[in-house]
């Protein structure tokens, strides 16, 4: 592998020689680019002249300019996501300006559109044999949300994305396709700029079951474009790392031109969601008749003195603009929350720095950096019994705390605290070198360094409920590196003619370190000091995780009349963590894409109806590499008395290898009625080879459990995109969108391993069991033993749902009126999932039913009361179905007159809302939260305490650009 | 060729390109291609260890603390002398014998505190790597750390045998019988004595050589060992240590740390509770009251109730001398229900239906913060008497023997066996061993016939004894069995009546 890298520094060393220009005499192009049917100037437009490796994007008027222009005839072309792109031609007359407009046309096809991931290069959707989804600036730009994660709801269509909770510092569990896995975690991987970055979803200690996401600090500012592939074909080239699939996040470069300068202020209100508590009359404070008592008549105290409404302010201010040789895009952010539960405060700084230079006209040399400082504070959630939510709704509060009135509960419940802090780094450049419109090529390099510190604190005043007398103070401390490096070179040769060619082949390798280090400090004399120090007793921890993957990849797509495209690759992959006795892995692909409407035949009334149609197909494999280390045989020391007693922890496996997912997928997109209507339909099937299960040892080993490659998994279903105009008259233009997604998951093969559980609550399991999904759930459930028609007995049965849903879709519109106003709205829903009412269960503990369980007879036909919840955990668990209207976005363009008095470029006025309104099956879980997530392995979700659901956010911003 | 002109940002691109090469050629070093290291000991690493027995018997040091202290939480949740309250044990299934099953969480947990299968394996088996993988290439494992790790294997075994009808001590071989265990464990602890005699582990092994011949009813050995330790050392006590902040006493943890004290004695030994009262307690292994009790039940068995009855006035004396431990108890006493059990001193108490109410056995409780209200013993306590003693017949002297067994062995790990009790092996190695089947020997629980049904063994009436306010409403409680009388009557001695499968 030391081969390759450095003769990626020859080769970079080299390239970065090449510096010399031939002067010429030269002119200059400008022009603007409109909607087409609009006046109106499209901004960030990308207008390039390819033979001379030249480009600007548009400015916030749709106005560019190309300056030092040699003088020639060349052709131009414009290209933004979302509209068609147009090419025209030009002449540049030295010492002259030339003018050429565009008019882009709206494309709900996008076949036109370009995306880079999985390709290797930049290559028309036209040409694609496996879907690639792209979102857009503009979808990016209408959205209220702060991180990709919460982007992706209900904008990809065979996804599922669930947030944890109210709480800040958190992710979504984000999953395409199905479950593919039953040890390892289903985040796809991220890539921005090509740089790997961190997509842990557990970074921080879990005090109650929810931990901290390494997604929470992906911000959606600044990005031009993500594309997203779900795993199989389109994955290949990522090799053993991407069965997840991979999301590629593009950042925003600068444009030529004068600076612009954007200001935004965003201010706005968080609406805590009480919907799934009970609270009213639930808790002890129902049960207070004494009207003198405190408590009497509180039967709302969570609603009325534990949540709030917070309020959010964010600040943006970004400089852009560059010359022919030099382009910057440069921009600072600032946010603060005050969040709807107490200790839930939330601030977050962040800069961002794009440069875009050209060494020459055929190298390119681009940087990208961003740090982000974000600090948060949460509380105890989950099965924590400081958690302050559950107590209080299920009636624990006072007797947990001590306390005689529930205010004086809450103050104790209040003082442990958790806080959290994190510094994260993200450098990414990249050298293109274009000798000739034969061959380009690019090295990618780059960084994404990400720390955390959260400390949590137990003061001593908190005893009775943290049972901590002398206080305590935990920190538990994360550094995540990882280390990039691509190359790869395109030759594309013949590319006329009836038939093109394009052979890619590259390189590319990341290392990623991971270091924990947790210790506690218990009794301080004193109250006030946070420093380990002065602690009576301390204890220590610390895990450390190096993996390195480098692997090299071919891939070839033939173009036969630029309508029918055929192509076939492979990537071999080395890693660190395969088994000793494991080789190179090798993932092949092959596939091919029919733009059918181009035909000849097809033209008439056949097109009239069907105005584009291609077909697709493609099979490809992906891998899923094996935890660091777990294929050796390892001893583990903990301190005993003063020594360090070791005892056996690993039991190594030679064999082990990575999980590969090898997908088929055929579909097609077409667009119907001259574009009145669009349609993309995949359909998949994909099967998990090598399945990883944690394999336990028998007992009388006295060893654990050990990674190993004996299962199958499979995973089937059909994903659907629709786009529907409506309206498209130059002052009115109304559309409706649709996604839908059905996946079917059951593990084929146990590979002769037992049935175990992924997770376990007390009456149900997320169960892995042959012919049934990953995590199936298998409760406790009452049944009639004797056949007299009475429920008399329990036992563990499998429920036939899943903790994650099997049916997911959105639906969303968007109306634009005079060019001046947009409306958006979006709403998501899943149905298939059921979820773990741990809440009701404590409930029962303190003899109080919240969800609803069976009456229970004896053999005889006696009623002998309800089934507990250990017995019933049927009863515990709910309907995981859900609609949410997920955001209504409004904004308005302030007129021309108005902007031209106050000397602005443009001024736009928004106000959008998020979470706003959710329809459940049932009262006690919010169903889209993931829930109990603890971090690293599997994790499914569908297991909730008393959960607050992410509030209802209401913004109103103004963005102004100077 | 013409040179093109100076412009500001070809510096710009020679300081990027220079920041590009930098980047990339400290990424070298960082990126250090393939080598990545293990953090933890690698069987390479403990290749090369220099002296590998004696760095790896603090590993089994505190396995055995493992075991031990899980051994007396299983044992202890599934007999009378403590039922379970919440939902901490995975709920309280292990009160009710009959719901046992290899996949009850205890039993089939690897946890530090509640695997008792589990750490008995673990401590085998890492006994077993220590003395037949290590030990023979180790030129520097002296007789003594030798002799240790013999015992902690004995113990295992022994545990084992006392516990489980059968279990497997080899990977992929069918389950060892409880006799075969207890011959093994017979052969490490006899190992102990021969590899060392005069060391420190020779008279635990001593005790508990006694123990096992008392196990497989060999009565003259268990009297020839048990005087031998009382010769030694007449005050022996021999605890296993437990370390305050990595390793802590598992039945503490349970007894004192946790809100919901998932432990909550039977009413009659609540003033033996808690036993352990700081994190690092050490729980007796062997002690020499269980030397007089073994003498006891040896002279009950050949007929000399006089004998019998000195030996037990003997453990009477020698309990009185040990130590106890004023505590501020902060215990509510609940139970699942949340009605407080017996917990003030005006309770009496019944020991069976029809019995006399006896006065004494419950202390006030939870104490004012802070303030450190009742007073229990460490080592060893009881309520007979030697008036008790001196008034009872041969009969009676059997049911005071298994008393004081229950009473001054609360909390060390003894009562599932004397109760004739037995787990079932976990459900792990039911699944992985390929030559064990359910239904197999060591796949059940087993129940004696004279175990009372359903979680009856902790049963008391009635269940609602002080109002609101917390005044008492029924000052004498009645216990639903007495389970010394029941096994006096229906078992008769176990060392007359072994029950060894």
């Amino acid at each position: 592998m030391k081969h390759w890298y450095t003769a990626f520094m020859v080769l970079t060393v080299l390239l970065l020689a090449v510096t010399t220009v031939a002067a010429q005499e030269q002119g200059t192009l400008t022009g603007t680019v409109t909607e087409a049917g609009s006046s109106q100037g499209l901004p960030g437009v990308n207008v390039v002249i390819p033979a001379l490796n030249r480009g600007a994007a548009t400015t916030i008027d749709g106005v560019y300019t190309l300056a030092d222009l040699p003088a020639g005839t060349y052709e131009v072309s414009a290209r933004f996501v979302g509209f068609r792109p147009s090419t025209q031609e030009v002449t540049i007359v030295a010492g002259a300006e030339a003018t050429l407009n565009f008019e882009l046309q709206e494309d709900f096809m996008q076949m036109d559109q370009t995306v880079v991931t999985g390709t290797g290069l930049s290559t028309e959707r036209r040409r694609l044999s496996a879907d690639v989804s792209v979102i857009s600036t503009r979808d990016i730009e209408e959205s209220p949300v702060a991180s990709v994660d919460q982007l992706l709801q209900g904008r990809v269509s065979g996804s599922s994305v669930r947030m944890q909770s109210a709480q800040p510092g958190q992710g979504a569990l984000i999953n395409f396709r199905g479950i593919t896995s039953a040890f390892a975690d289903q985040t796809p991987v991220i890539y921005v700029d090509g740089v790997r970055v961190d997509n842990n979803t557990g970074t921080s200690f879990s005090f109650g079951g929810e931990s901290t996401s390494a997604l929470s600090e992906l911000l959606t500012n600044d990005i031009e474009r993500i594309e997203i592939t779900k795993g199989g074909a389109a994955s290949t080239l990522y090799g053993s790392d991407a069965a997840n699939g991979v999301i590629q996040i593009f950042t925003r470069r600068g444009q030529e031109g004068q600076p612009v300068i954007t200001l935004r202020t965003e201010q706005g209100i968080d609406l805590p969601n009480t919907q799934f508590l009970l609270d009213t009359g639930f808790s002890f404070a129902s049960n207070v008749e004494d009207p003198d008592d405190p408590d009497f008549g509180r039967a709302n105290f969570i609603r009325d003195e534990i949540l709030r409404t917070a309020h959010t302010q964010n600040y943006y201010t970004g400089v852009s603009g560059g010359t022919s040789d030099v382009t910057y895009n440069v921009s600072g952010r600032v946010q603060q929350s005050g969040g709807v539960q107490p200790n839930n405060a939330s601030t977050l700084y962040a800069l961002r720095g794009n440069v875009e230079t050209k060494l020459a006209n055929t190298l390119n040399v681009s940087f990208s950096g961003a740090y982000t400082r974000s600090n948060f504070s949460r509380i105890n959630n989950g099965t924590a019994i400081a958690d302050p939510l559950t107590a209080f709704e299920v009636g624990d509060a006072k007797f947990f705390s001590g306390a005689s009135t529930l205010d004086e509960a809450l103050d104790l419940f209040l003082l442990p605290t958790i806080k959290e802090g994190v510094d994260r780094f993200t450098l990414s450049t990249t050298a293109s070198y274009t000798p000739s419109e034969l061959f380009s090529s690019r090295l990618t390099g780059g960084i994404d360094s990400r720390s955390n510190e959260q400390r949590r604190r137990n003061p001593a005043a908190a005893d009775a409920l943290t049972g901590n007398d002398g206080g305590l103070l935990t920190r538990f401390d994360r550094n995540f590196n990882a280390v990039t490096l691509e190359y790869q070179g395109t030759i594309s040769y013949p590319r006329e003619g009836r038939l093109t060619s394009d052979f890619t082949f590259g390189a590319q390798g990341f290392r990623e370190e991971t270091s924990t280090i947790f210790g506690e400090g218990e009794t301080f004399a004193l109250p006030g000091t946070e420093d380990f120090g002065e602690a009576g007793s301390i204890i220590a921890d610390e895990t450390r995780s190096q993996i390195f993957n480098g692997g090299f990849f071919f891939r070839e797509q033939l173009g036969i009349d630029d309508r029918l495209f055929l192509n076939a690759g492979i990537r071999f992959d080395g890693n660190s963590a395969f088994g000793d006795d494991v080789g190179l892995q090798a993932y092949p692909s092959v596939g091919a894409a029919y733009n059918i409407s181009d035909e000849n035949f097809w033209r008439g009334r056949v097109q009239s109806i069907f105005s584009e149609l291609k077909l697709r197909a493609a099979y490809g494999a992906t891998g899923k590499f094996p935890t660091p280390f777990a294929r050796d045989v390892t001893f583990q020391a903990n301190a005993f008395r003063g020594e360090a007693a070791p005892r056996f922890d690993n039991p190594g496996n030679a064999d082990l290898r990575p999980e590969r997912t090898a997908t088929l997928e055929a579909g097609f997109e077409t667009s119907l009625l001259r574009d009145v209507f669009g349609l993309n339909i995949t359909g998949y099937r994909s099967i998990t080879s090598d399945a990883i299960f944690s394999v336990p040892e028998q007992p009388v080993t006295g060893r654990g459990a050990q990674l190993r490659n004996v299962g199958e998994i499979r995973n089937r279903g059909i994903e659907l995109d629709a786009d529907l105009r409506i309206f498209n008259r130059r002052n009115v233009r109304w559309s409706l969108g649709a996604a839908y997604g059905y996946v079917e998951n059951a593990i084929t093969d146990m590979g002769g391993a037992a049935d175990f559980n992924v997770s376990t609550t007390v009456s149900a399991q997320q169960r892995v069991s042959e012919g049934r999904p990953v995590g199936a759930w298998r409760a406790t459930t009452p049944f009639d033993s004797n056949g007299d028609g009475l429920l008399d007995a329990s036992e563990f049965r499998f429920t036939d749902t899943t903790p994650f849903p099997d049916h997911t879709g959105s639906i969303s519109t968007r109306l634009t009126l005079y060019n001046r106003l947009n409306l958006f709205a979006l709403a998501d829903w899943a149905t298939g999932a059921e979820v773990f009412d741990w809440g009701s269960h404590w409930a029962q503990f303190n003899g109080l039913e919240r969800a609803p369980r069976p009456t229970r007879f004896d053999t005889e036909g006696n009623e002998v009361g309800k089934f507990s919840t250990a017995a019933a955990g049927t009863a515990l668990l709910q309907s995981g179905d859900y609609l949410k209207l997920r955001e209504i976005a409004i904004s308005y363009r302030l007129p021309e007159r108005l902007i031209e008095q106050a000397n602005l470029r443009s001024a736009q006025l928004s106000l959008t809302g998020r979470n706003l309104l959710t329809f459940a099956r049932q009262d006690f879980v919010d169903p889209e939260l993931a829930g109990l997530t603890s971090g690293g392995g599997l994790q499914l979700g569908g297991a909730q305490s008393i959960t607050l659901s992410p509030p209802r956010q209401l913004r109103l911003s103004l963005e102004v650009t100077l | 060729m013409t040179i093109p002109p100076y412009r500001p940002h070809r510096l710009l691109a020679a300081l990027l390109a220079l920041a590009l090469a930098g980047g990339f050629a400290t990424g070298c070093d960082f990126l250090d291609p393939t080598e990545v290291e293990n953090p933890r000991t690698t069987d390479d690493d403990l290749a090369s260890a220099n002296q590998p027995v004696r760095s790896l018997l603090p590993g089994l040091r505190a396995q055995f603390s493992r075991a031990i202290g899980s051994t007396v939480v299983a044992t202890a949740v599934a007999t009378d002398d403590y039922s379970i309250n919440g939902t901490g044990l995975g709920g309280n299934d292990m009160d009710f014998p009959e719901l046992v099953t290899p996949n009850t969480a205890v039993i089939n947990s690897t946890g530090a505190t509640l695997g008792i299968y589990w750490n008995l394996q673990e401590l085998r088996a890492l006994s077993d790597f220590v003395l037949n993988d290590i030990a023979p290439n180790d030129e520097e494992a002296s007789n003594a750390l030798l002799a240790e790790a013999h015992y902690y294997r004995g113990m295992a075994f022994l545990l084992q045998a006392e516990n489980f009808t059968a279990v497997p001590a080899e990977a992929n071989e069918a389950p060892a019988s409880a006799a075969t265990l207890f011959a093994r464990a017979q052969d490490d602890l006899q190992t102990v004595l021969s590899l060392d005699e005069g060391g420190p582990f020779a008279l635990p092994a001593e005790a508990a050589l006694a123990r096992l011949a008392r196990g497989t009813g060999d009565t003259g050995t268990a009297a020839t060992l048990a005087s031998a330790v009382l010769t030694s050392a007449p005050s022996f006590l021999f605890q296993q240590a437990f370390d305050e902040q990595n390793l802590v006493n598992a039945p503490h943890l349970y007894i004192v740390t946790r809100a919901l004290k998932e432990l909550q004695p039977l009413p009659r030994l609540d003033f033996l509770d808690p036993k352990y009262t700081a994190r690092d307690a050490g729980i007796a292994v062997a002690k020499a009251e269980e030397m007089h009790l073994i003498l006891a039940e040896v002279a009950l068995d050949a007929g000399q109730p006089e004998a019998a009855r000195g030996h037990l006035r003997d453990a009477l004396a020698l309990v009185a001398e040990r130590s106890t431990t004023a505590f501020a108890d902060d215990d509510p006493r609940f139970d699942n229900d949340l009605n407080p059990r017996p917990r003030t001193s005006d309770i009496a108490i019944a020991f069976e239906p029809g019995g006399d109410f006896v006065e004494g056995l419950v202390l006030d409780r939870p104490c004012a913060e802070g303030v450190a209200c009742i007073e229990t013993p460490t080592v060893s306590g009881t309520s007979v008497t030697e008036a008790q003693l001196t008034a009872a017949d041969a009969a009676e002297l059997t049911r005071l023997l298994y008393l004081m067994r229950q009473e001054i062995l609360l909390l060390e790990g003894r009562r599932l066996h004397d109760l004739g009790l037995r787990f079932p092996m976990m459900l792990r190695e039911i699944e992985q061993n390929p030559t064990i089947a359910e239904g197999d020997p060591g796949t059940e629980m087993v129940i004696p016939a004279y175990i009372p049904p359903g979680n009856e063994l902790d049963l008391y009436t009635p269940v609602e004894i002080y109002d609101e306010d917390g005044n008492t409403i029924e000052p004498e409680i009645t216990l639903l069995h007495d389970m010394n009388r029941v096994l006096a009557t229906e078992r008769g001695l176990l060392i007359t009546n072994p029950q060894v499968p």
